[in-house]
């Protein structure tokens, strides 16, 4: 059984996006004036560049054919979102005082002003999702969400950031816990699922695969968690779960707090050494992947002894290996599959989720654009919660509404608890009626005996 | 005996010459000096009527060529014929003279005519050293300001008078220079070329005596009637170079279809004068014809324009030294550029974990910076 | 020493020379830059993942799938028209030829004059065409900066200066040996600029996109 769009509980939903709103109220305050603000931006700026970032802020032509790719730009038209654009701080911060010409280039480019720095902070987190599409189109190969990341860590850094990351963030890093869910309400949830029936193994002194949840899923979407308990129990699998290091999601790397995102990379890595964990599962969460999988070892520095995979990603192998076994379901539907950015393209997890449909007997229409050119549902890399972006968010939906309503299918799967949450969000707002689905409940409700 | 102030008219009917002969001459003149053909009777009047002038040729730095192209005749030409209408007083290779009776017969023209004598040069002055050339011991300098005082005007004939020609090419070991840097005050044709076309030579003396003033000149004083076209605008190969089939090497199949020689050095579209027109060797040939690409000679400086046989458009980039010496140079400041910038970059990164202003907080994993 | 002989002499020879020592400047500065090592494990580990991958990109990236470009076709198809008819022009006009072969050595056949004049014109069309686009685009306005105006002038200048020379236009009366000049001295303009300003992409894009490439392919992903 599908959870369809909000969980079973709408009020909880409700209760969600209410707590969403308040979330600013939390910011911690930042006590920086505009020139530490300036300092420590750059500071942070000359840290982060690399020889890649280097080379992609010296090559950039100004085509603004990257404009065409992001789904801000699409929906608004309005010329700022262009994604090079956000880059601009840094590169003007590059050109200045790193790049090999810098002395001529001081002459026709100023210093970044504090102004600026605050004028940017609308454009790399309320209008970028961190979503790829546009390093897809450039025709000089810039890895321009590399250089919007960067920008977004020199701001965090300089206590830019909107406070709604901020407020996250620092209850993350702080408390260890994601709006007000830890480990007491991890294990209300495991006891809640016991109580129906479901092995969920916890704090296992070894196991060969360690299951990561998140926040978002213990309020909203249980039967997600559940629905991966039962996968993983039917192949047989030795897992647990890890109270030291269960939360998947990093809003250190969201909110750009580059300490932040190593501490609560560390927390997970270090359970999973903890438990001589071979493979480590990220849940259905879009951010939470790529931050263990891709960054981890690079924030740490120090490759990780496990593998990591998405819980889609799993679920695809062991479906391709014969090793787990589905039924095609009762009524053969046409269904979408929105890829999501991080767990597809920047992730690399396109085959998997679509042999696990194949598996199901879904015939899949893709949207026109799928895979690596898909649409980003407008919520990632935390716009969802932010509350000036929301007017954003609505008018990017119509994007993914068009795509998804050209497909004809019946409804929309995913494996990405934020696209769930921003397509619910929206398609409430607008009274769009399409079925969002979630790929690991799918598996769990069609195994095969 | 003809005597001194005979007209024109009577040296050319003792020589033979019937009226007939004059009249082409007169003819062949004024056609050459682009004159209308109404213009005609005039030449032959100021012709019948002229005086012999007299003409004081003054040789200098030069190689006889221009001489050689005037009188190096199959036979008798037209051009020889201006032989008739003036007083050749001085001239190194066709008068009779020599030594002192030579010289002699210099100061005598040159006093009989002041002030209406036309100085003809050939060669460039050298400025080096009054002995790099001498006639008689008296430095081409003082020979030539002397001269230049009592002519009426002053032709200098070939590149090297017009402009210093060879001699001046760098690195110009005799300091050579034009008849122009030295006289200031007088009238002055540039006939240039190397050597010039000899109906050029002719037409602007005819054009003197018929009109007693000069021709038309151009900014490099040479006369617009003989080298206001380029080459290049009236070579017959010039369709060619329009739809780009050039000759790659000589005598290769581009070369024996007559194609455009541009590739092969042609100067042609920088260099004035009438080859292409009026050709050489009484309208036989000129050098593009014969297969080789114009050389300039007629421009200032053709000898150091880059090579003959390279096209217009070679680059002369230097050598390969320098371009090692300029990567070097590169390489410098590129590898300082890159240990300045690094440097900075560790220091943001020390700075960065040490003052702890970033609202973050401290990192809590060890971070080594420099990577392996 | 007239205009043309400097351009064709001293003039060019010193902006060869800048060109020279600002390319290798800017190149090895930017080779020396600090590397980061990724310690993440490659999805597809192998010797030569990285490298087809990069490989790849630097190929397809020019023909991105059709839901990309389409919002952008325009752009994407003149962009590269005019680049290539550029370099045609440049490479097969004949009187580039002997100062091509002057350089590397050894030359190749020219085309037709016919072809290269429509082929030249149209790059000019495009070229400016873009350029006022430039001016009025939404996008591009916010984005342009006085690198994006040198670069497109002296992009353009050898292309109509060009086709003044080889068409022996007189502008302003000028004799054909200015035009000529003007034409070298646009060239050298732009040999001057070309380290230093955007042109510089044509050195650091191949490696742009290889980088790209190989970092997506890491991941799984033929970018």
């Amino acid at each position: 059984m599908s959870s369809a769009d909000i969980g079973q509980d709408g009020t909880a939903f409700d209760r969600f996006e209410a707590q969403v709103k308040e979330l600013k109220r939390g910011a911690p305050p930042v006590n920086l004036s505009d020139d530490e603000r300036v300092r420590i931006a750059k500071r942070t700026m000359l840290e982060k560049l690399d020889f890649g970032t280097a080379m992609d802020l010296e090559t950039c032509v100004h085509c603004g054919m990257c404009a065409e790719a992001c789904h801000f730009y699409e929906a608004t038209q309005d010329p700022k979102y262009t994604p090079i654009h956000k880059a601009y701080l840094l590169r003007k911060v590059y050109r200045r005082e790193l790049s090999p010409i810098r002395f001529l280039n001081k002459l026709f480019l100023r210093e970044i002003t504090a102004q600026q720095l605050e004028d940017w902070q609308e454009l790399v987190f309320n209008s970028c999702t961190e979503c790829g599409r546009c390093d897809m189109m450039c025709p000089m190969g810039i890895h321009i969400s590399k250089a919007i990341a960067i920008t977004r860590e020199a701001l965090g850094a300089a206590g830019l950031a909107p406070p709604e990351l901020r407020a996250v963030e620092h209850e993350q890093s702080e408390s260890g816990t994601l709006f007000g869910i830890g480990p007491p309400e991890l294990e209300a949830t495991i006891a809640q699922l016991r109580s129906r029936g479901l092995q969920i193994p916890i704090d296992k002194p070894k196991a060969d695969v360690m299951v990561l949840t998140t926040a978002i899923d213990l309020v909203l979407y249980k039967e997600s968690f559940a629905a991966t308990a039962k996968v993983l129990n039917k192949l047989g699998v030795d897992w647990t779960l890890e109270h030291s290091g269960f939360e998947a999601a990093n809003f250190g790397l969201v909110s750009g707090h580059h300490s932040g995102q190593a501490l609560e990379s560390k927390r997970v890595v270090d359970a999973a050494i903890a438990c001589g964990a071979k493979i480590v599962i990220t849940p259905e969460c879009g951010h939470a992947y790529p931050a263990l999988r891709w960054e981890s070892a690079n924030e740490l520095q120090k490759r990780l002894p496990f593998e990591v995979m998405a819980i889609s990603e799993y679920m695809g192998r062991e479906i391709v290996a014969g090793r787990l076994k589905v039924r095609p379901m009762a009524k053969q539907k046409k269904v979408t599959y929105q890829d999501p950015c991080k767990i597809a393209r920047q992730g690399g997890v396109f085959a998997e989720p679509r042999a696990v449909l194949a598996a199901l007997g879904l015939e899949l229409r893709e949207m026109e654009s799928h895979g690596k050119t898909q649409y980003c549902c407008g919520g990632g890399a935390g716009v969802f919660l932010i509350d000036a972006a929301e007017p954003l968010r609505r008018r990017t939906f119509e994007i993914k509404q068009h795509q998804v309503d050209d497909t004809g299918a019946d409804s929309l799967v995913t494996t990405c608890n934020t696209c769930r949450l921003s397509f619910t969000s929206n398609a409430r707002k607008v009274n769009w009626n399409t079925p969002i689905e979630s790929l690991v409940e799918l598996v769990a409700a069609n195994l095969a005996d | 005996m003809l005597q001194d102030d005979a007209r024109l008219i009577d040296y050319l009917r003792a020589r033979g010459v019937s009226r007939r002969g004059f009249l082409k001459f007169c003819a062949a003149m004024t056609s050459a000096m682009a004159l209308p053909p109404a213009m005609l009777p005039r030449v032959v009047q100021a012709l019948e009527k002229a005086r012999r002038p007299s003409v004081i040729w003054l040789p200098f730095q030069e190689c006889t060529g221009c001489t050689e192209s005037l009188t190096r005749a199959h036979g008798a030409t037209l051009e020889q014929l201006i032989f008739e209408a003036i007083s050749l007083d001085y001239q190194h290779t066709l008068q009779a003279a020599a030594g002192e009776a030579a010289e002699l017969a210099k100061h005598e023209a040159m006093q009989a005519n002041w002030g209406e004598y036309l100085l003809v040069v050939d060669g460039s002055i050298p400025l080096g050293n009054p002995a790099f050339c001498t006639v008689a011991g008296r430095s081409s300098v003082d020979l030539l300001t002397e001269a230049a005082k009592g002519a009426k005007a002053i032709i200098a004939v070939g590149t090297c008078a017009s402009f210093g020609g060879i001699p001046m090419a760098n690195p110009n070991p005799t300091q050579a220079v034009p008849v122009s840097e030295i006289i200031r005050d007088k009238p002055i044709v540039n006939v240039s070329g190397c050597p010039p076309i000899p109906v050029v030579i002719t037409a602007v003396l005819t054009q003197i005596l018929t009109f007693g003033k000069l021709p038309e000149l151009d900014a490099l004083g040479r006369p617009k009637v003989f080298y206001g076209q380029s080459i290049h605008d009236r070579c017959y190969r010039r369709p060619f170079y329009e739809r780009g089939q050039f000759a790659e090497s000589f005598d290769d199949e581009g070369a024996r279809k007559g194609w455009c020689l541009y590739k092969l050095g042609c100067k042609g579209p920088v260099t004035y004068n009438a080859c292409a027109t009026v050709k050489w060797n009484n309208g036989t040939s000129f050098p593009i014809e014969a297969g080789h690409g114009c050389i300039g000679c007629a421009e200032p400086g053709f000898w150091d324009r880059g090579g003959f046989y390279d096209a217009m458009s070679v680059a002369h980039w230097g050598t390969a030294q320098d371009i090692a010496i300029a990567a070097g140079a590169g390489i410098a400041v590129g590898a300082t550029a890159a240990v300045l910038a690094r440097k900075k970059q560790a220091d943001a990164g020390r700075d960065q974990h040490h003052s702890g202003l970033a609202a973050s907080g401290p990192i809590p994993a060890e971070r080594n910076k420099e990577q392996t | 020493m007239t205009l043309l002989d400097f351009a064709r002499g001293p003039g060019f020879f010193c902006a060869f020379m800048i060109m020279i020592v600002g390319i290798v400047w800017r190149v090895s500065g930017l080779l020396m830059f600090r590397w980061r090592r990724d310690l993440s494990k490659a999805r597809n580990p192998g010797p030569f993942t990285a490298v087809m991958g990069g490989l790849r990109t630097v190929a397809m990236r020019s023909v991105p799938p059709h839901e990309l470009e389409k919002n952008i076709t325009f752009q994407h198809f003149t962009g590269y028209a005019w680049h290539i008819g550029w370099f045609v022009t440049f490479l097969f006009l004949g009187a580039h030829l002997p100062f091509i072969r002057s350089i590397l050595g050894f030359s190749w056949p020219n085309l037709p004059n016919g072809i290269l004049l429509v082929i030249t014109a149209i790059t000019l069309g495009i070229l400016l065409t873009l350029y006022i686009r430039r001016l009025f685009h939404p996008v591009l306005r916010v984005i342009t900066d006085a690198d994006d105006h040198i670069s497109v002038l002296l992009t353009i200048l050898p292309l109509i200066t060009g086709i003044a020379a080889f068409g022996h236009w007189s502008p302003l009366g000028a004799r054909y040996e200015s035009v000529l000049a003007i034409h070298l001295l646009s060239v050298e303009a732009l040999m001057v600029w070309l380290p230093f300003g955007k042109i510089f992409h044509f050195a650091t894009g191949l490696l742009t996109r290889f980088r790209l490439g190989a970092a997506f392919i890491r991941r799984g992903v033929r970018a």
